[in-house]
Parts: C-alpha cells; sequence; structure tokens
C-alpha cells in the first residue's frame, strides 16, 4: 500500500452558537492511505457523518484541514470542490437516495456520466449482481437491490474514494453482508480507497483501517492485522 | 457521454402528462391566438400595401363640371399655377372692347344722324319749307342717301380716333382695377401670390364614373347607391377576392362587403339604373377599402353604398351623367405626410387656377391621404393589439410561475436525490439546466403548434375579422417576425427566465442541506397556539398555516383568473354600454362642420334656426409616445384631439366664461384615456405641420364622445391665427336648412354615433365573444394547475395520514376545505384587484386606438366573474378528491429517514 492519501488534521467543527453550541469535532488526526478499507466507527453523535462531509467536500470545517493527495479543501473554491467530487469521489447513502424515474442501468450511468474513466456499465451491473433488474425501476426493487444499485452509481465512477455513510444502516443482517461483501469486492478489484461511516463494530473486523470516534476526538486509530472477509462477519 | 438525465425528461412528461398537457394547451391557445392576430394583421396589411402600388392607386383625384380639354390636362400636368390675373384681366378687356365698341358706334349714328338732321333743316329754312312733314321726309332721304357715307367720314376723322382711343383706355384702366381689387381676394385666400411657389408635377388619368340606383334583388325597391367605373381603368384598379372582371356589357363587379352584406352572390342577376347585370366577380377596389360614399361621412355604409366596375361598353350603356372625375398621380412620390400635405396644397393651386382659365368648374378635390375610403381600414388595423399581446404575456407569465413552483415542489421531493448527485459531483449548472429542460421543452412545443395554428386556423379567423368590417383584397400568407418575436421568443423568454430565477435561488441550497432535507431558510421559531377547538378543525388549520406559501401562489393566481374573467365579462358590457351611452355622447343632436366660415361671396355663413350656436373647431394631435405604445402608421400613432372654441356662456359646452389664454377644458374622455391631472400642461401638434401648442388644463368637460379639448372662442382664433369673428360649424338642437350644402363638410348627429356602435359591435362582437369562451376555459384550466400544487406539495402528508387510518373523505375535509376557505375568502378580493387591474390594462389596450371608450361592467357581470371562479373551483375539487384518493400509501414511507 502506498503513502498517505488522505489527511486530517486538527480537525473542529461546531454547530448552533451560545448555550446551544455543541462541539462535534473537536481537533481530529489522521492519515489513510492510497486503496486503504477505512471504517470510521462510532456511536451515534461522535461526529463520523460529519467527518465524513467534510472529506466529501459538501461540509467545511471550523478549523484544520482536510487534504486528499497533497491537495487541500479549504483551498478550493466552490467549482473545485464540485470537480473534486466529480472526478475523486463516490457516495454511498444509509438510504441509496436513486431517481425514482431512471432504471437501475440509467441510475448507474448518473454515476459513469462523471468520470473521465468510467467502468464498464454492463460489467458493474453483472458485478453487482443486477443483470435481472437492470430495466426495472428503483421502486420496483428490494432495498438491498436499491443499495447495489446506490453502489454501482459511485463505483462506476471508478472514484479515488469511496464514501459510504452507513450503507447498512436500513438493511437486514443478510443483505447487509451482500452489500459489504461488494464493497470489499470493489475495494479489492478497482483498488478505491474506501472510507466507510458506520456504528456497527463487527464491520470493523473486514477494515484495513478503524478509526474509532467518540465526542468528536479519535479514540482509537488502528491497523488490522487480520482482515476477515466480509462474508464470515457476525453480529 | 450524454447526461443521463436527460432520459427523465420523456418519462417525466410522461408521467405527469396532463399536467404538462394542460400547460400546453394553455400555451397554445395564447401563442396560436396572438400569432393569429399577428400573422393576420401582418398579411393583411402586406397584401393592402403591395395592393397600393400594383393597383396604382391614385395620390389623389379632382371632378370636374364637364369634360376637361386635353389643353386643361396639359396644363395642370405641370403643376403651374395658371396667371389667372392675366386671364381676367384679358377677359375684361374683351368684354369691355365690345361695350366700348357698341358704345361708340351708337354715338357715331347719333351724332352723325344729328348733324345730317341740322344740315337738311338748314337747307330747307332757305328754301323757305316750312311744312315739318315735307322736312321729316327730307331728313329721312338724306340720311338714307349719306349716312354711311358720312359714317365712313366721321371714322377717318382725328377727333374720332382720338375720342375712341380715350374710351378705350378709360375702360380698360377700369377693367384693370376692377380685376386687381376682386384678384387681391382671391391671391390672398388661396396664397396664389407666392412668389417661391414650386409646381408638383402629375401624370393624370380619366377614371370617370356614374352613378346608378341598385336594386339586388330585383323587386324594383332600390336598394343601395352604386358608383361604377369602367373595366379599362388603369388607375385605382380592383382585385378580384371571388370571379373575374366583366367581360361583356351586361357583366358586372360588385364590392365583396356589400355583396355580402346583401346577400348577393356570383351569377346572380341585379339591376342597375333600370338594366340587368349579371354579377361576375366579386371586387375590393384598392381606393375603396370602406365603402365611404363622401369623404365627409363619419362612417362608412356598405349596405346603402356599392361601387362596381362595368366593362366600357356597359358603361356606355347606363343613363346616368358621367361624372369627369380625374386621379392623379405625383411624379416623385412625397416621403411623408408632411410631404404628402405639402404637395397637395401646392397641387391644388394648380387645378383651381388651370380649371379657371381653361373654363371649367372643380366640382370635388380630395388628396388620397385624407382619403377615408383608402385610409380609415388601414389605420384600424394598423392600431393591432399589442395590448392583448401584454395580457397574454401576463398570461404566460403567470404559467411560467406556475411551473416554476411545481418544479419547485419537484426540487422539494428529490431534495436527497439532488443531495446525492451534488455530493457525486454534479455542478448546480448541470441540474439546473436538467430543470430548466422541461419548461423550455413543454414552451417549444406550446410555441410550435400555437405558432401553426397561428399561421393557419387563427390567421383565418383573424383576416375573416377584417373581411366582417372592410372592403379588403384577398391576402396571402406572409411571414411576421414581429409575430415570431411577440409568440415564441417573447414567451420563451418569459418562461426561461422566471424558471430560471426560481430554480437558481431553489439549489443554492448545499448539498448537505438537500441530503438533510433542511430546504427552508429560515426556521420557525415556535408553533403556533391554537384555540381548544376540535382536533379535526385544528388539525385543519395547521394544514392550512403550514401551506400558507402555497395559498400566496393560488390567491396571486386568482387574482389573475378574476383579471381574466374580467376581461372576458367587462368587454362585451362596455361594447353593450357605449352603445346605449351613444346618443349622449354627442354635444348637439345636429353638430355642423362648414368648410369655411364664408360663402364664395365672403359673407359669413349664417342661419335662421335659433338654437344654432357657432364653435371654432381644428384638429391637433397629443403625443402618445410617452405611453410606449406608440405604433402603426395610421395617423402617426399619436391621438387626434379635436380643439373646439366656444362661445361664452354656450348653450352646448359647458365652460367658465373666461379661460384665460393658454389654458383649455379636456373632456372627460381626454382625461381618463391618459390620466391627465388639472394643472398638466398638454402640448398638441398639427399633422401635416411642425407646429406644436401647448396649454394648460384648468378643468374638465364631462363629455366620453371623444378627445377634445375646449377654450374661448376668441382664445381659439388668437392661437390658431385666425380673423376675429371666425368660426368652423354649428351646434344645433334642431336640423339647419338655410345653409347651402356646398358649405358644410360634415354634419354628426347622433344617429352617426349609433352607427359607430352597429359597426363596432359588427366587427369586434365576433372576437369579443370568442374571447370570453376561451379565457373562462384559460380560468379553469389556470385554477386546475394551482390546486393541483397544493396536492402535490402535501403528497407525503396525505400518505402519511393514509397510512395511520385516515378515510380519504377525511383526508379531503382536512386538505380540500382549507383550500376551499382560501378561495372563497380571497375571491372577493381577487375580484376588486382583478377588476383594477383590468382597468389598467384595458387603458393600456386603449392606446392602440384613436378615441375613448370606458371599460364597463354591469354588476351581474361582477356577480358571474365571481361564480365562474367559485364553480370552476368546485369542479376542480372532485378532481382533487379523486387525486387525493390515488396518493398511494408507500410515498410516506420511501425515502424516510
Amino acid at each position: 500500500m502506498s503513502e498517505a492519501f488522505l489527511e486530517i488534521r486538527d480537525l473542529k467543527k461546531s454547530f448552533g452558537t451560545g448555550e446551544a453550541k455543541q462541539d462535534v469535532l473537536r481537533g481530529m488526526d489522521f492519515t489513510v492511505k492510497k486503496g486503504e478499507f477505512c471504517v470510521l466507527l462510532g456511536p451515534s453523535g461522535s461526529g463520523k457523518s460529519t467527518l465524513l462531509n467534510i472529506i466529501g467536500g459538501i461540509d467545511t470545517p471550523d478549523s484544520g484541514y482536510v487534504s486528499i493527495n497533497g491537495d487541500k479543501l479549504e483551498d478550493m473554491n466552490e467549482h473545485q470542490l464540485t470537480l473534486y467530487r466529480r472526478k475523486h469521489l463516490g457516495y454511498v447513502f444509509q438510504m441509496y437516495n436513486l431517481i425514482p424515474n431512471l432504471n437501475v442501468k440509467e441510475n448507474i450511468e448518473v454515476g459513469a456520466y462523471l468520470s473521465d474513466k468510467p467502468l464498464d456499465v454492463e460489467e458493474v451491473i453483472t458485478t453487482l449482481g443486477l443483470q435481472d433488474h437492470k430495466y426495472k425501476y428503483p421502486n420496483q426493487l428490494s432495498g438491498g437491490q436499491q443499495q447495489r444499485v446506490s453502489i454501482g452509481r459511485a463505483v462506476v465512477k471508478n472514484p479515488d474514494i469511496l464514501m459510504c455513510d452507513e450503507p447498512t444502516g436500513a438493511l437486514d443482517y443478510k443483505t447487509s453482508k451482500e452489500i459489504l461483501a461488494l464493497i470489499e469486492d470493489c475495494n479489492k478489484k478497482y483498488g478505491s480507497t474506501i472510507i466507510m461511516v458506520t456504528h456497527n463494530e463487527a464491520i470493523k473486523y473486514m477494515a484495513d483501517h478503524v478509526i474509532k470516534l467518540r465526542d468528536g476526538v479519535v479514540r482509537h486509530n488502528d491497523l488490522n492485522e487480520k482482515k476477515i472477509p466480509a462474508s464470515e462477519l457476525e453480529w | 457521454m450524454r447526461n443521463p438525465l436527460i432520459k427523465r425528461i420523456p418519462k417525466e412528461l410522461a408521467s405527469e402528462w396532463h399536467k404538462y398537457l394542460v400547460i400546453i394547451l394553455f400555451m397554445v391557445v395564447m401563442i396560436s391566438v396572438i400569432s393569429g392576430m399577428y400573422v393576420g394583421h401582418d398579411s393583411m396589411l402586406a397584401s393592402v400595401y403591395s395592393n397600393r402600388d400594383e393597383l396604382n392607386l391614385e395620390d389623389g383625384r379632382f371632378e370636374l363640371s364637364k369634360k376637361a380639354s386635353q389643353e386643361l390636362l396639359d396644363a395642370i400636368a405641370t403643376g403651374e399655377i395658371a396667371d389667372v390675373r392675366e386671364y381676367f384681366i384679358s377677359e375684361g378687356m374683351k368684354e369691355a372692347d365690345e361695350k366700348v365698341a357698341e358704345a361708340v358706334e351708337e354715338e357715331l349714328t347719333e351724332s352723325v344722324m344729328e348733324a345730317i338732321e341740322d344740315g337738311v333743316r338748314a337747307q330747307c329754312e332757305l328754301y323757305g319749307i316750312t311744312d315739318e312733314e315735307t322736312i321729316q321726309e327730307q331728313i329721312d332721304k338724306a340720311i338714307e342717301e349719306n349716312l354711311d357715307s358720312a359714317l365712313e367720314e366721321a371714322r377717318d376723322s382725328e377727333e374720332f380716333r382720338n375720342a375712341v382711343d380715350e374710351a378705350y383706355e378709360e375702360a380698360h384702366n377700369e377693367v384693370v382695377k376692377a380685376v386687381d381689387e376682386e384678384w387681391d381676394k382671391i391671391a390672398d385666400r388661396y396664397e396664389l401670390n407666392d412668389a417661391g411657389f414650386v409646381p408638383v408635377t402629375v401624370t393624370i388619368y380619366e377614371h370617370f364614373y356614374r352613378e346608378e340606383d341598385e336594386d339586388d334583388d330585383n323587386d324594383g325597391i332600390v336598394d343601395a347607391n352604386v358608383r361604377i367605373f369602367r373595366s379599362d381603368s388603369s388607375i385605382d384598379m380592383a382585385s378580384f377576392n371571388y370571379g373575374r372582371a366583366p367581360q361583356s356589357a351586361d357583366e358586372i363587379a360588385i364590392d365583396r362587403m356589400h355583396a355580402s352584406n346583401l346577400g348577393v352572390d356570383i351569377g346572380d342577376s341585379i339591376t342597375i339604373g333600370g338594366r340587368k347585370f349579371e354579377v361576375v366577380g366579386l371586387l375590393s377596389y384598392v381606393n375603396y377599402l370602406t365603402l365611404h360614399e363622401s369623404n365627409k361621412d363619419l362612417m362608412f355604409d356598405a349596405f346603402g353604398f356599392d361601387v362596381a366596375m362595368v366593362t366600357p361598353e356597359g358603361f356606355d350603356s347606363l343613363n346616368s351623367r358621367i361624372h369627369y372625375n380625374y386621379s392623379y398621380k405625383y411624379d416623385i412620390k412625397p416621403e411623408d405626410k408632411i410631404q404628402q400635405a405639402d404637395y397637395s396644397e401646392r397641387f391644388m393651386k394648380s387645378v383651381i387656377t388651370q380649371t379657371l382659365v381653361y373654363d371649367n368648374e372643380i366640382e370635388d378635390y380630395l388628396p388620397e391621404y385624407v382619403s377615408q375610403a383608402s385610409n380609415f381600414a388601414i389605420t384600424d388595423i394598423e392600431g393591432d393589439s399589442s395590448a392583448t399581446a401584454i395580457l397574454c404575456y401576463i398570461l404566460i407569465g403567470v404559467i411560467a410561475f406556475i411551473f416554476a413552483i411545481t418544479i419547485s415542489n419537484t426540487i422539494d421531493k428529490e431534495c436527497t436525490v439532488i443531495g446525492t448527485l451534488r455530493a457525486s459531483g454534479y455542478s448546480r449548472r448541470e441540474l439546473t439546466i436538467h430543470y430548466m429542460s422541461m419548461p423550455v421543452i413543454v414552451t417549444i412545443i406550446g410555441a410550435i403548434i400555437g405558432n401553426v395554428l397561428g399561421y393557419t386556423a387563427f390567421k383565418n379567423f383573424m383576416v375573416n375579422m377584417y373581411y366582417e368590417s372592410y372592403s379588403l383584397p384577398t391576402c396571402g400568407l406572409v411571414w411576421s417576425s414581429d409575430a415570431l418575436v411577440k409568440t415564441t421568443v417573447i414567451p420563451l423568454l418569459l418562461m426561461f427566465f422566471i424558471n430560471l430565477f426560481i430554480i437558481v435561488m431553489k439549489l443554492q441550497i448545499s448539498p448537505l442541506r438537500f441530503l438533510r432535507h433542511d430546504l427552508v431558510k429560515t426556521k420557525r421559531a415556535k408553533a403556533m397556539r391554537l384555540p381548544r377547538w376540535s382536533f379535526m378543525r385544528r388539525f385543519r388549520l395547521r394544514i392550512l398555516f403550514q401551506n400558507i406559501p402555497n395559498y400566496i401562489v393560488l390567491i396571486f393566481g386568482v387574482i389573475f383568473i378574476e383579471l381574466m374573467l374580467c376581461f372576458a365579462f367587462g368587454l362585451p358590457d362596455s361594447l353593450d354600454h357605449y352603445a346605449e351611452k351613444a346618443p349622449e355622447m354627442v354635444f348637439a343632436d345636429y353638430q355642423y362642420m362648414l368648410m369655411s366660415s364664408t360663402d364664395d361671396d365672403d359673407e359669413i355663413i349664417i342661419t335662421s334656426e335659433e338654437s344654432a350656436e357657432r364653435f371654432g373647431a381644428v384638429s391637433l394631435l397629443y403625443p402618445k409616445e410617452n405611453t410606449g405604445m406608440r405604433e402603426g402608421m395610421g395617423t402617426g400613432g399619436d391621438e387626434s384631439v379635436t380643439v373646439y372654441g366656444i362661445v361664452p356662456e354656450s348653450a352646448y359646452v359647458e365652460i367658465p366664461v373666461n379661460v384665460s389664454d393658454g389654458n383649455v377644458y379636456i373632456s372627460s374622455a381626454f382625461r381618463d384615456k391618459f390620466g391627465i391631472k388639472a394643472g398638466d400642461p398638454i402640448t398638441l401638434h398639427e399633422e401635416y405641420e411642425n407646429q406644436s401648442y401647448e396649454f394648460t388644463v384648468a378643468g374638465f368637460v364631462e363629455y366620453d364622445g371623444g378627445i377634445a379639448a375646449f377654450m374661448n372662442i376668441d382664445s381659439f382664433n388668437t392661437i390658431f391665427e385666425k380673423d376675429e369673428d371666425d368660426f368652423s360649424g354649428y351646434f344645433s338642437n334642431n336640423e339647419i336648412t338655410d345653409i347651402d350644402d356646398q358649405y358644410i363638410a360634415t354634419v354628426i348627429t347622433s344617429d352617426d354615433i349609433k352607427k359607430v356602435t352597429v359597426q363596432l359591435n359588427h366587427s369586434f362582437g365576433t372576437i369579443i365573444r370568442m374571447f370570453k369562451y376561451a379565457l373562462v376555459v384559460l380560468a379553469a384550466a389556470l385554477i386546475y394547475l394551482l390546486a393541483k400544487i397544493i396536492i402535490e406539495r402535501n403528497e407525503h402528508s396525505i400518505s402519511m395520514v393514509k397510512i395511520l387510518g385516515f378515510k380519504n373523505g377525511e383526508i379531503g375535509a382536512l386538505y380540500i376545505i382549507p383550500t376551499a376557505i382560501v378561495v372563497v375568502l380571497f375571491a372577493m378580493i381577487s375580484f376588486v384587484i382583478g377588476y383594477y387591474l383590468m382597468i389598467w390594462v384595458f387603458g393600456l389596450f386603449l392606446m392602440n386606438f384613436d378615441g375613448y371608450f370606458s371599460f364597463y361592467m354591469s354588476v351581474r357581470s361582477m356577480i358571474m366573474s365571481i361564480v365562474y371562479l367559485l364553480i370552476g373551483y368546485a369542479f376542480v375539487s372532485v378532481i382533487d378528491f379523486f387525486r387525493i384518493k390515488k396518493i398511494p400509501m408507500d410515498v410516506a414511507l420511501k425515502n424516510v429517514e
């Protein structure tokens, strides 16, 4: 694995003012290497989603910085941030957020359109096991299938970083494992750096790098020596 | 790779087809009506203008009492003023010479006879003859024998020659003196002593006509007076709407409009001057676009007057007298109206003087630019309907706004997807383009269909409307760039910018806020506390409060609907109201405009009619350019204002006795049309001269019959540089019978005003009634869209309450009743706002026309416009109920975090 790709330095973020002020991130530091599968673990309110949003360039820190491949996000204007997301990031959300009147293939094409180096849409569909559903609309799919489409949309861009915000949060045990296996496959197959936010402790076992957050700071920053495949995870 | 979001568009169109169909229909109706209006208008004008050249329209005409000699025509064609003074002198001399010669001969004979008699008597006395009888015999004998030789001798004497020369000289001097005196008056009146006079050369065409009685149904009763021209005329020719020109002596072509009014068709036989003719063509003469029998007529009469064409043989076969009418065309075309007026004035001097010196007489002189028959229709068509277009733009603006609100709702609904796309790297621009594509596509579809309909069905509709009013030629279809701009470019721009503005504002929100459904900029501080009403009542009230922004849009829409309904109901009402009020729209039962205040003998024209009262009048123009509605070429776009000079303590027009110089009273119509207040300055200018006059408005005369200004007749004569006792005509309560017709320019009676209303109804009645139905349909479509927005915005909540177990009836009561309350509450207020907006729009509308026409709505119509709205909403409520029933429960289950 190569050297630090993503660097987080003394990142602070608070919401509200006065008495209602809440410090969500209180000086966070860590680095992630290129191609690493990194899990941000923590309970509700630990600041993991906020951190993910800041890394994704859709939220800004009060202080500190995020640097990707040496480029600091704080130095980017809105247009550059859009380009940054367009060229380097893939997003998977807990609630899929698919476009209701586009079918599966078209939803995946939405991701492919943004990329200079997209993967083959059909191949991604096959990889995700969606070949039998590619002409179905989101409302004709189960939650797991919708999340696969959502992953497809993110992966097809061939992003440098795949950001996953509780991707299994709305899914059952079996489907969750399937989805995790898919993300794992993408990591292996396409070499994407994965940053996954979850509150599910079990998921840390499949990651290369586990960062535990609590009350807005990094409590543990560990490299996982003994990864186990997603299919073997239990919770 | 093409943006895959494009694939959503046809799906979006298909899934919401009924909504887009309503919007497209709306656009189609709007655009096709405006497009039809402009294309019909432009096509008709193009045809009329091209005919002016192709059919060789005259620049004017004059009629003589007898056929002009070639010398006279040649002299007139030079445009030179004839030497009338010389003519009078030479004529006078001739007459004087004759008289002198006669007198001299008489005098000479008498004195020679006296001399012979004296000689005979002297001789008789010498011979002692005293008998008188014998003496008389000798005298007679001597006269008989010697008179001729004695006269001869006397004529040879120097004394006699001196006396005769003296007599001629004296007589000649008398003639010159008399002519000079008379000439000064004439030259002054016609401004003939202009040293710098430049002649206007013309080409003259014979354009004789006869006037005959026309009996269209051969029942022996005369239906009209027909003016008949020859088919071989090369000036003022006709275009044929149907049929062809006559080819044999018993064939005739008559005016299309007149034929249509009297039910005459091709193939019919009509009686002209007691002779039967077969109608073979229905035509439109280029100089008779309206059937004005005389230029003095206030209104044309397409029933009682006709123009026709027969072959030269047919013409010769008629018996009535020939009118020696000559048309002329200037050799150098005048560039504008001012030049036309100048040409006409100069040419008239030539016609007057040459006719005189060539011993002919002018019966009529009419420059084309003031001919009602060839200009009335054009002026009317040119005063186009920009205001209707403005109303349509407001409508399109409203549709654009509704569209934008719908898109804004879609953005709200799709906020998490938008958040995801933005987070994934989609730019705001890409999403803006995506959401903009729908309104742009819908407008383009509407514009294409609308334009196609405009160029076909609606163009024909408009053209037929013109045909209903005037004797116009057939018209082809012309490409109207004006129509394209006004029907396609402006609606597209309106749709584009209104939507762009709202979408851009909406997409300003950060991706994160989209993801969090955090779309409202200002957060409600605290929920409002409600009284202890029943749960359902409070729930309904909550829904009402929650939907306030939507209701604001609804109210805005309802105001616009009321504006449309006021337009729909108010226009026919206004037309009827005008007809009703018409008899009151004259100052006097009879208003006589004289050609001049003096007759041929320079005596003031007087009448024994006791109610007659003198007035002065001039026609000036009030500039419309400040209103931004200056259009058309008819009168130069400015409003024609009649300025009256009123005698003190007038029985017909009430203005204070002492209106000081520079102050005027204006008619209420003038005030209302241009929003003029007392104390405002107004500038009026001459139409054909560069002369303007400034006045201050001192007060108003309640008179809606026309745009007029009033001042004291003395001020009037001073300001307009007239003689002290000059005047223009008489107001009278009774008909004046003791003024010769030749001195009367126009007579206006209340019947003339009635004619105007009949014509107005004939010309606009159909379109106004059609507009009424179209607007009612559009109003219903608009309220459908507005109500749909409210249900769409509440879809999620409705789905949720369904899950909770509320019945459809209960949900309907929850979501429909608040809307109904808002609609009912605001129907009245909206009506008032709509009514005043309508008055404002109507004011703009009027700027396209000369004259004034007050907007009027009857109480019944006012009530009806509210009732129609409520009935329309009742229907939409039923549709809403079915919409609510159709909302599935899983809407609430999806996309909930």
